[in-house]
């Protein structure tokens, strides 16, 4: 058996001796291990989330009129002509205009407010998923989502009442009657936003006109190449602001997602301080418990670096032990705080603030091997300098 | 020839009231298979010239060679790998550990040395048949009484066969009759050839050794030979 093995054997038996101070360092362990994995999933959770989202659309490259956020900022004007010029660029494959106007919807005595898109340009391809019935398909046909079918118990073939609010002033266009074609689900939906799609042109006759050649922002979709198709978009004679997906998450990343990125670095800062502090104190008590033993090790000719092996060994094993233990628990404490997260306003219901990549759990891993170097630190310290014979004879007196 | 070699060794520690000699100037050698007690009052300096015989400390002044080899030249790990292979612990407290079996304990110092598994083994089991308790080999030292944990204490302490056998108090934790069967067992262990040192408070033990020294204020005051 190698000296590294026999340290560890030796430890083991000397945690199963106080098997209350084993299980203790080890839940420890696994207590903090969970939410040091669940800080570092919420730290780029966010990230990888909105990246998944945004690539779930298809499309990578968005155009704003400014250099806001898209749906954020003032619309982009002559839509249509800026998308044929657009599309006709050669990195582009196809655009799509997109324009959002509050609306309510009403059917029968039951209304909602929520938002109304309407999506003109040079694709077929649509944004959303389609759940049941059928895709639009022509003027005063709309698709709606499952909070929008559910809150006003529609289905494809009912028909429902829009009011769109399509100028600043937030004043109501006269009501305009659509069908629905199908229910969809919209990668930002969230589970009480009610959002319906319709073309651009219907959503102009919704908006009785006002604003009918303007877009929040175009969705294009790149040959292969989004960082060329930007350069080329830039190149265009009107005032736009093109953005890859990965610049998008870059603002984001600037933006909101910065504050959590700074929550998780404090709790894992705390968290590792936590483990590193409840394992020295843990190690640093046993060691002292049985300072006659290693002494006594000692005079029977353990070297200093056996001895202190066995106490770094013995943090290796709780460490570890806590470890394995933390990454289901971790998990499971993520699914909770997530759903407690989600329920906040306004929050995608396929967006999540805990990610699992497998970088978290490589810095996990590191993290928590670092704290079993450091944490058997001082009591190896303690081995290392223990005076064999003052000890045995302290024993004694006694 | 001399397996110890000490040459007017003195151990002073410092204190915070001072420097206080618990050793002064002490010379004596000690041979193969050569039995010596060392015995004196409280605080004499027995068991600080023991820890120095034993290379678990060093002198502060003279020259303790083991072997030809002056002690306090070695590096501490070379005084662990010495005190391993050639010297042999039994102290008064046994400080068997608890979570191991009495085999297991015995085995401890064969497995730090690189005995193989199956040769130490047998070693222990030869080992505990020797103290008698070859019937209680798997027994963790809660199961045994004081006598025999140190009879388990003696059979480790010999696992490496040692030159030198060093024992402090072996029989101060126990009961007369049980003293008495150690003090016998450690007769037989230096009858076999190992050389044994006992530092204690009990003349009946002390006298069992052919060469006893008595200590007073850290000098040897008095040696007797049988």
């Amino acid at each position: 058996m190698t000296a590294g093995r026999r340290a560890l054997a030796f430890a083991w038996r000397s945690l199963v001796r106080q098997p209350a101070r084993a299980t203790l360092g080890i839940l420890g362990v696994a207590a903090v291990g969970a939410l040091l994995f669940d800080m570092l999933l919420l730290s780029e959770g966010l990230v990888i989330s909105m990246r998944g989202l945004l690539d779930r659309l298809d499309y990578d490259v968005r155009v704003t009129a400014t250099d806001a956020l898209p749906g954020t900022g003032p619309t982009i004007d002559g839509a249509t002509g800026v998308a044929a010029a657009a599309a006709a660029l050669p990195s582009v494959r196809s655009v799509t205009t997109l324009r959002i106007a509050d609306a309510a919807f009403e059917r029968g005595g039951l209304s909602t407010r929520g938002s109304l898109q309407g999506l003109g340009g040079t694709s077929t391809r649509r944004p959303w998923t389609l759940l049941r019935g059928q895709d639009v398909g022509g003027a005063g046909e709309l698709v709606i989502n499952e909070a929008g079918a559910r809150q006003l118990g529609l289905g494809p073939g009912s028909s429902v009442t829009v009011r769109a609010s399509c100028s600043d002033q937030r004043e109501a266009a006269p009501p305009v009657a659509f069908r629905v074609a199908g229910v969809v689900a919209f990668p930002f939906d969230s589970p009480e936003l009610v959002t319906a799609a319709t073309t651009a042109n219907s959503l102009a006759e919704a908006c009785a006109g006002l604003g009918a050649e303007a877009a929040d922002f175009l969705l294009v979709a790149s040959k292969g190449d989004p960082t060329a198709t930007v350069a080329d978009i830039a190149a265009l004679p009107f005032a736009l602001r093109a953005f890859t997906n990965e610049q998008v998450i870059g603002r984001l990343e600037e933006g909101g997602f910065t504050y959590f990125r700074q929550i998780s670095a404090v709790l894992t800062t705390v968290t590792v301080s936590f483990a590193l502090l409840l394992i020295t104190v843990l190690l640093t008590v046993s060691v002292n418990q049985r300072l006659g033993e290693i002494a006594a090790l000692r005079a029977l000719g353990f070297t200093r670096a056996r001895a202190s092996a066995d106490i770094f060994a013995e943090s290796a094993l709780i460490v570890g032990l806590g470890g394995l233990l933390s990454l289901p628990l971790g998990v499971l404490l993520a699914e909770g705080l997530d759903r407690i997260l989600k329920r906040m306003p306004g929050i995608p219901e396929q967006l999540h603030f805990f990610v699992f990549e497998p970088q978290a759990l490589a810095v996990h891993g590191a993290l928590l091997a670092a704290t079993a170097v450091l944490a058997a630190l001082y009591p190896m310290w303690i081995v290392a300098r223990l005076p064999i014979a003052a000890t045995l004879r302290n024993e004694v007196i006694s | 020839m001399a397996i110890i070699d000490a040459s007017n060794v003195s151990r002073v520690f410092p204190m915070p009231a001072g420097p206080v000699t618990a050793v002064r100037g002490v010379s004596l050698t000690i041979a193969e298979a050569e039995h010596t007690a060392i015995k004196g009052p409280s605080g004499c300096g027995k068991s600080p010239l023991l820890h120095m015989l034993g290379c678990v400390d060093t002198p502060s002044a003279g020259t303790l060679l083991f072997d030809g080899r002056d002690v306090s030249a070695l590096s501490d790990r070379e005084r662990s790998l010495l005190r391993l292979r050639q010297i042999g612990f039994v102290f008064q407290r046994f400080f068997l550990l608890p979570m191991l079996t009495a085999a297991e304990n015995v085995e401890l110092p064969q497995a730090e040395a690189g005995v193989p598994p199956g040769e130490r083994r047998r070693r222990s089991r030869e080992l505990l048949d020797y103290v008698g308790l070859g019937a209680r080999a798997d027994h963790r030292p809660s199961q045994l009484s004081g006598g025999e944990m140190q009879r388990v204490a003696i059979a480790r302490a010999l696992a490496n066969r040692p030159r030198l056998l060093l024992a402090d108090e072996p029989t101060g934790e126990l009961d007369e009759a049980t003293g008495e069967q150690i003090a016998a067992l450690l007769d037989r262990v230096n009858a076999d050839g190992t050389a044994l040192v006992i530092v204690t408070h009990d003349h009946e033990l002390a006298n069992r050794a052919r060469r006893v020294l008595t200590m007073r204020d850290g000098r040897i005051e008095r040696e007797d030979t049988r």
